[in-house]
């Protein structure tokens, strides 16, 4: 949830604990039987109910997952699955603007929701005995949004100042957005999930409403619910609450693909930034092709642990990059890309840390991987899966995650797909997906800050962030 | 990097604290029925301190060692070696090499985490129970035999150097060092825990062995335990490792803090979009009795997200900001408390008079009786929805144990919160709030904030 770049050495807790997150999230593992511990029950209105028990602890996390993200949008309309989300915390016809946070947090309880290319979910930590609150507000606001001019102007500002913090002003993530932009030419992933600035500007209550109407349904939702409950009670409670909700209609959610790539793509970025970086984005396909097991396991012998390629060629032995990963997007919907970034040392230059990373593929290509080098991989992987479980909200976001890419019990085949991968697999994936023709390459150049007042050494790095 | 995988509504808004510990977003308290998982206390001959909680759920187990020997213990002139020291222990053992110890760690799936704060330095360890035995064994070493090879000491300090560096293009980063600079005269929390890129230069490595020997002991150390382990196992086979550690005398410390009082503008020019805004001024530390009732104050102010005044007013309302919040900062000496916000430069000034519109508000009125209970519902249930992983149970039961809580804390925490009243409120906000006196610090596109030159903020 929190994406954040690993701040290997940005030391703070939160930044600590957001590499844990991100560790969780992304080898995205599974447990051989989680498919009999979970249970899937269907509504007559078409509503999806997924419940895991788990009594570790007297909470519950309860979570809506609406079929519904910026790749269902259309160009001119971008960050309007966003705007929803925000707009989802402005009332109903029963509750007030704000109400809905007010109520949930005098009963002690957490609640948020967040919004990617393929989903926008919403969720409530709780107590569990706190479970009906869930149950009526959520699906209160499932049917029955009051969407109004006034607080949506005003919210629609919040959605640019948050822009602005996590885009305008960032140029790394201002970069990740100009490569997806460059990679994807045809799928939604082009756009941003924020969607682009003036975009947003121009966005109206009258697309809000038809947006919602569309997708907001028992037909386009599931409800994913795990703690301490008992299913059997809980199950006749969600009926109660929502069984009567209408049906509401499927929406078409077929997306064109980009057609395969026939060269290299590559841009450059000019802003003020302090050191430049380097990002390379490969098209993969998703869970639905067994390859993307392999690229798993390949990202973790490229970025996984301390020890990895990575860490040991870049930062260890050449003294090229701050930091270096890899990342593969197992969990999208539509095809994603197999992600490399760098960050290169003061003083290194972006090409000298392009060429040490296509040595590195390069090797992945011609050296079969060794037999320990495997299985530490793996065993990174499962140590991962394992800690993973131990929060029920990342838990239900795991079901969720995959039920969105494909079905939620695929999550049983993670652990025998990936630890079937054998070093054959690896030289003909890595030469099939990882090479320049199918790639994207985006390059931050920072710019000089003359005529600004003095940086540098007057304003060094802090240990705490806030957010 | 990551990538950007969703966008969420907010961002941290409830997680409002922890600058160095146990912040008043960490509140902790029983629930109706909740009885906090059971702990076994013990101090071993040396004096380290053992706490031990068993959690069968999952074959994993979470350990945590707090040592008293954050960057306040840096000398003088060599900010950063608290920082470097931590660091330092990844760098290879007297047994194994810097290759050899994370292959090991990584071949178990294990984690180790580093992190260090301006009180204590923390390193945490996940590992699968089946591992436990090798994963504390590597950790141990780590902690006590470090090697520190020069060559691999001086890359240390160039990655920190440019770590340093790389953050001062995140204008929050700049502004909250700004901040401190300017706000901490003489204090050991006023230097970043980094360090600067002129104090690294001058650590030696010698230093970092210094301070090693000279704080990382057992009897300024608290060691926590978590997960799928019993109580014997630690006593029959954890115990007499740990006690080999040699207890070694520490010199007593004395510091004093003094701050700036305000009101003071520091002012940065930055090619941005928005202003990042800090309004902040001196502020408690954890022992102080009022804590209690400044964690309402300030719920009610701007740390609860929504529902808190200043989200109400800047956001809700106004829609200038995505984010806002205020915190205390509260560690073993005097913190700072913290209005952060950020908005596009046109609308800085705006922001900020509203921001000290409500630190005076707060202290002319007494808070609303809905206000209130809200604030001590939120703070005094959410107990349960804080420790439900192995990680923050280990956070939760070190730091309480450093900031001298007692076991019996949780149980307290709620009468506590609970007795808190209106007239309270509005006292610890008259005593702990400076709606004149701040420092007010903005790193923003000065000229589009309506801000270039000093005397462009009228603060008040």
């Amino acid at each position: 949830m929190r994406s954040r770049r690993r701040g290997k050495k940005t030391e703070n807790l939160w930044l600590v604990l957001c590499f844990l997150l991100g560790s969780y999230l992304y080898p995205p593992p599974s447990e051989a039987g989680l498919r009999e511990r979970v249970s899937e029950h269907i509504l007559s209105n078409g509503l999806k109910v997924i419940l895991l028990e788990n009594h570790k602890a007297p909470v519950v996390t309860f979570q809506v997952w609406y079929r519904v993200g910026s790749r269902n949008e259309q160009w001119g309309k971008t960050g309007l699955s966003h705007m929803l989300e925000h707009m989802m915390f402005k009332g109903t016809k029963k509750y007030g603007p704000e109400e809905f946070s007010r109520i949930v947090q005098e009963n002690g309880g957490d609640e948020n929701a967040f919004t990617s290319t393929d989903y926008t979910a919403y969720f409530e930590n709780l107590s569990a005995d706190r479970i009906q609150v869930s149950l009526d507000l959520e699906s209160d606001r499932m049917h029955d949004l009051n969407l109004q001019e006034d607080n949506f102007q005003t919210e629609r500002m919040v959605v640019m100042e948050e822009r602005r913090l996590r885009t305008e002003d960032n140029p790394q993530a201002y970069l990740m957005e100009q490569l997806e932009a460059t990679a994807f030419q045809l799928q939604p992933y082009h756009w941003p999930t924020v969607g682009w600035m003036e975009n947003i500007k121009n966005l109206t209550l009258a697309d809000l409403k038809s947006y919602y109407h569309t997708y907001y349904n028992p037909a386009n939702a599931f409800l994913v619910v795990v703690g301490d409950f008992s299913q059997k009670k809980l199950l006749a409670d969600i009926e109660k609450t929502y069984g009567s909700l209408p049906p509401g209609v499927k929406p078409d959610q077929e997306k064109a693909i980009d057609p395969p790539q026939h060269g290299e793509r590559r841009i450059f970025l000019k802003r003020q930034a302090q050191l430049p970086f380097i990002l390379m984005g490969y098209h993969v396909p998703n869970l639905r092709n067994g390859d993307s097991y392999v690229l798993e396991v390949i990202a973790t012998i490229l970025a996984g642990g301390r020890s990895s390629r990575f860490a040991r060629e870049f930062i260890q032995k050449k003294q090229l990059v701050l930091d270096a990963d890899a990342e593969n997007s197992l969990l999208s919907k539509d095809p994603g890309l197999f992600l490399i970034s760098a960050e290169p040392l003061p003083g290194k230059a972006t090409a000298e840390v392009e060429k040490a990373i296509d040595r590195e593929i390069r090797r992945l290509q011609t050296e079969p991987v060794g037999t320990q080098e495997l299985r530490k991989a793996k065993n990174l992987l499962e140590a991962s899966f394992v800690s993973s479980q131990d929060s029920l909200f990342f838990q239900a976001m795991l079901l969720a995650r995959y039920e969105i890419a494909q079905d939620w019990r695929a999550v049983d085949e993670y652990p025998p797909a990936t630890d079937k991968v054998t070093p054959q697999d690896i030289l003909r994936v890595a030469k099939q997906y990882l090479i320049p023709e199918n790639r994207t390459v985006a390059v931050l150049v920072p710019l000089t800050t003359e005529g600004k007042k003095t940086r540098g050494s007057e304003f060094s790095l802090e240990s705490k962030t806030v957010r | 990097m990551k990538r950007e995988m969703s966008m969420k509504r907010r961002s941290i808004t409830k997680v409002l604290v922890t600058i160095f510990a146990l912040g008043i977003g960490l509140c902790l308290q029983g629930h109706p029925g909740y009885g906090m998982p059971p702990v076994k206390r013990s101090v071993l001959a040396n004096g380290l301190v053992l706490l031990v909680s068993e959690e069968h759920s999952l074959p994993l187990v979470t350990i945590e060692l707090l040592i008293d020997a954050g960057s306040r213990r840096d000398p003088a002139g060599k900010e950063g070696l608290a920082y470097l020291t931590a660091q330092g222990l990844l760098l290879g053992t007297k047994k194994h090499s810097e290759v050899e110890i994370n292959e090991k760690l990584d071949y178990i799936g294990a984690s180790l985490a580093v992190s260090v704060g301006r009180d204590y330095t923390s390193l945490r360890l996940r590992v699968l129970k089946k591992d436990l035995t090798e994963g504390l064994e590597l950790f141990l070493e780590t902690i006590t035999e470090p090697s520190l090879p020069e060559e691999k000491f001086h890359r240390e300090v160039r990655e920190t150097e440019a770590a340093i560096q790389s953050s001062e293009e995140r204008p929050e980063v700049v502004a909250e060092k700004a901040f401190r600079k300017k706000l901490f005269l003489d204090s050991p929390y006023s230097h970043p825990v980094e360090g600067t890129r002129e104090s690294l230069g001058r650590i030696k490595r010698e230093d970092v062995v210094k301070f090693h020997s000279a704080y990382y002991c057992p009897n300024i150390s608290i060691f926590t335990i978590v997960g799928d382990v019993t109580v014997k196992e630690v006593e029959d086979s954890i115990v007499p490792k740990l006690s080999a550690w040699h207890h070694a005398s520490v010199a007593a410390e004395h510091f004093s803090t003094t701050f700036a009082g305000g009101p003071e503008t520091v002012e940065i020019d930055r090619d941005i979009s928005q202003a990042n805004i800090i309004i902040g001024h001196q502020g408690i530390r954890r022992e102080n009795p009022d804590f209690y009732a400044l964690t309402v104050m300030n719920y009610i102010l701007g740390g609860g997200g929504f529902g808190s005044r200043l989200v109400d007013e800047i956001r809700v309302d106004r829609g200038l900001a995505y984010s806002v919040a205020s915190f205390f900062g509260a560690g073993k000496y005097q913190g700072s408390f913290q209005i952060i916000l950020q908005t596009k430069n046109a609308s800085a000034r705006e922001a900020i008079s509203l921001a000290i519109e409500q630190m005076k508000l707060m202290q002319r009125e007494l808070v609303s009786k809905q206000e209130l209970e809200r604030a001590k519902k939120y703070l005094t249930g959410s107990f349960p929805l804080r420790l439900d992983t192995q990680r923050e149970l280990v956070d939760f039961l070190s730091r309480m144990e450093y900031y001298g809580l007692g076991l019996d804390y949780p149980e307290r925490y709620r009468s506590l919160i609970n007795s808190v009243g209106r007239e309270e409120v509005l006292r610890v906000a008259r005593v702990y709030l400076y709606p004149k006196k701040f420092i007010l610090t903005v790193v923003a596109n000065l000229k589009e904030a309506g801000m270039a030159g000093p005397e462009g903020a009228a603060s008040d």
